[in-house]
């Protein structure tokens, strides 16, 4: 199983139902958003609480001199609670996200693939201090400023997840937990083909022309990437496909292997197999086989859009994408 | 297969799962989707949908599905199975259970927390000796905490105790953050070991200088620092010790795996911290209560004195007779209690194995 993984930062999950699906994990530059969020979102917490604490019991004070020390214990113990559980309690209460993690698409998951269980949240987000180590002291450069502020690093962290398999910082690797990406919005790609040549050239692929499911696989990975390559590079790449192809087909060798590649793609994925003929239109009795070499063609160049008049008789000539 | 046409017939499902996905993840419920989606009605399309689309995963590749709408799948297949299996909120029995039965039979049985306890309390002694013995080490007290700082010590102790009781909640809440800081600090350190041990170290030395110092003969305020830190001193002090015994436990894990793979080991070793780390948290705050509202109060020295007996007894309970080694009660044992049906029926002949078991 391990040997035919591929190298990437997928990470498989067997669910209950016996079905195997993927994860992406997140690495540091998803991550580091995600805790700036929620640094920001932590002391916004601590001043709404300091805030309310103290109108509240600035009003309360009018009654007795009781409640101002009483607000300041407020503030301090929300201090204290905000800035050491703010990500257990969030995490555990909603599923493995905190404020950020939502906003930047990512949770937290157990390495096996279940929700992440409160006991293994609370011990990765106390051991985030030790991650954030070593800490860089303001006043190493500024000898006036207090030994108080500290900037984290994060250096640790940062190593121990180059480090691991899974992407975890030390409280990942201690509570057992991993991070994934978790989008909201997924769009669901189909390709269109808008080339009329396409469906002229698929109908004449024999249809005793079996298609792999590796091939099948390769095909649609050619169509959905070949939009971010120039013509040249197209042919380039799928003349390594298309040449055998033509032979088995018995096809004319000037033929566009980018038009073949994607009029198989056609006939695999999108075309009814026993559906009448495409209506072909100024294609009707274009053939592409080798032995019509020869005949006359019904094909106007003219009618196909974009493509540069040429006086030799290709009836597809190869440097041409309408789409 | 025309996979163009099956994709737009499962387009549909996949769709209302991504809607009520939406709506799990926003409500935790399915209700806002639309009537039909109401109640367990709801629930039970979610799941079916949910299936539906792991079928789909599974006979993606028998499909020849598109590999970027395999991709999709296995995003949907994920956000689903996040909502169908989501995070079980704690419940407070399990917080009382993690407490009163798995922390101290961990901390009973601990090397990690002996060792820790050694280091505090033994370096937290000799620092005191040292401190106080005003003709050999005289000037132990003032190298290791400063001759500012003690001054300063001593002179905040020079009148007797009496904060205005309004005063205590502020005071109590600044313990909680500082300490239960700090110890929560010492703890994730931990997994760095040196950190772990220098705070750990730090800490006991300072303290037992100042503790050393303050019992000097001639330094002004002695009575009131002693009669200050009599009440919490015992759960302080314990708490500190067990903090970085969680601490060390965890980084210990890191470098003596005992056969374990690595991350297996540090995995094992947080399961066994985390019980520690809450009882040495729940110490702190308590430490912290009692630093806040009995320790500067004006109540009797007795009151003090008798509250820490109490609360070093507690410790003691706690750690020894709910932390003494149980037996878990198994098979092995031999006394064991038998319905008299069980008996009965275990002396059919079918059922031979269970008589010799018995």
């Amino acid at each position: 199983m391990a040997a035919v993984q591929p190298l990437d930062t997928t990470i498989g999950v067997v669910t209950p139902e016996n079905i195997a699906f993927e994860y992406q994990l997140a690495g540091p530059f998803r991550r580091l958003p995600a805790y700036l969020v929620d640094l920001a979102v932590r002391w916004g917490a601590i001043l709404l609480v300091g805030g309310v604490a103290v109108m509240f019991f600035g009003l309360m004070n009018l009654l007795s001199s009781f409640y101002g020390p009483l607000a300041q214990a407020v503030i301090l113990i929300a201090i204290f609670l905000v800035n050491w559980f703010y990500g257990t309690i969030l995490e555990a209460y909603f599923n493995g996200r905190t404020v950020g993690k939502w906003l930047c698409g990512i949770r937290v998951i157990e390495v096996d693939g279940r929700p992440v269980s409160p006991r293994s949240a609370l011990l990765r987000n106390l051991l985030r201090v030790a991650d954030m180590a070593p800490v860089a002291a303001i006043h190493t450069w500024n000898p006036d400023i207090p030994p108080l502020y500290v900037i984290p690093t994060g250096i640790i962290g940062l190593v121990s997840m180059t480090m691991t398999q899974r992407m975890q910082r030390l409280g990942d690797l201690a509570a057992g937990t991993m991070v994934v990406v978790d989008e909201r919005k997924w769009q669901l790609p189909i390709a269109k083909v808008d080339d009329a040549r396409v469906p002229a050239l698929a109908s004449y692929i024999p249809g005793d022309y079996l298609i792999t499911r590796k091939m099948a696989r390769t095909l649609a990975t050619y169509v959905e990437r070949r939009h971010f390559l120039t013509p040249q590079r197209r042919r380039e790449v799928a003349r390594n496909l298309s040449d055998p192809l033509i032979q088995r087909f018995d096809f004319r060798k000037d033929i566009d292997p980018d038009l073949l590649l994607y009029a198989l793609y056609y006939k695999t994925f999108l075309s009814e197999s026993h559906r009448e003929p495409a209506d072909l239109g100024p294609l009707a009795g274009y053939s592409p086989l080798a032995k019509d070499a020869g005949k006359p063609t019904g094909i106007d160049q003219s009618m196909i859009p974009g493509q540069p008049s040429s006086p030799a008789p290709l009836p597809l000539p190869t440097a041409s994408d309408p789409g | 297969m025309n996979v163009a046409k099956l994709l737009d017939k499962r387009r549909v499902d996949w769709t209302e799962l991504e809607k009520l996905c939406e709506a799990m993840e926003l409500r935790g419920r399915t209700e806002s989707v639309s009537a039909k989606h109401r109640g367990a009605a709801g629930v039970a399309r979610f799941s079916s949908l949910y299936r539906a689309a792991c079928a789909d995963l599974a006979l993606a590749d028998a499909y020849q599905l598109p590999p970027n709408t395999v991709t999709y799948l296995h995003r949907l297949v994920a956000r689903a199975h996040n909502q169908l299996y989501r995070t079980q909120p704690a419940s407070p029995g399990g917080w009382v259970r993690l407490l009163l039965e798995e922390a101290p039979q961990r901390i009973f049985n601990d090397g990690c927390v002996r060792v820790a306890t050694l280091v505090f309390f033994g370096l937290f002694a000799l620092a005191m000796v040292l401190g106080a013995s005003e003709e050999r080490f005289p000037s132990f007290a003032e190298n290791i905490c400063g001759t500012k700082m003690l001054e300063a010590t001593s002179a905040s102790f020079e009148k007797p105790l009496s904060v205005s009781p309004d005063q205590y909640s502020a005071r109590a809440a600044f313990y909680i953050r500082h300490n239960t800081g700090i110890g929560l600090q010492c703890f994730a350190y931990g997994i760095l070991l040196i950190p772990c041990l220098f705070t750990l170290g730090y800490n006991a030395t300072v303290l037992g200088a100042t503790f050393g110092y303050m019992s000097r003969s001639g330094v002004e305020g002695g009575d009131h620092f002693f009669e200050f830190v009599t009440a919490h001193g015992p759960f302080e002090l314990t708490a500190i010790a067990l903090s970085a015994g969680a601490g060390l436990r965890l980084g210990v894990g890191l470098f003596h795996t005992r056969g374990l793979s690595r991350v297996e080991s540090v995995r094992e070793a947080g399961r066994q911290a985390v019980p520690i780390m809450a009882a040495s948290a729940v110490m702190f705050i308590l430490a912290a209560l009692t630093e806040g509202f009995l320790s500067p109060s004006g109540a009797p020295y007795l009151v003090k004195v008798v509250w820490s007996i109490v609360s070093s007894g507690l410790i003691t309970m706690y750690f020894v007779i709910l932390g003494f080694p149980r037996r878990e009660s198994t098979d092995t044992s031999l006394v064991r209690t038998a319905r008299y049906a069980d008996l009965v029926d275990s002396r059919d002949p079918h059922a031979g194995g269970r008589v010799d078991a018995t």
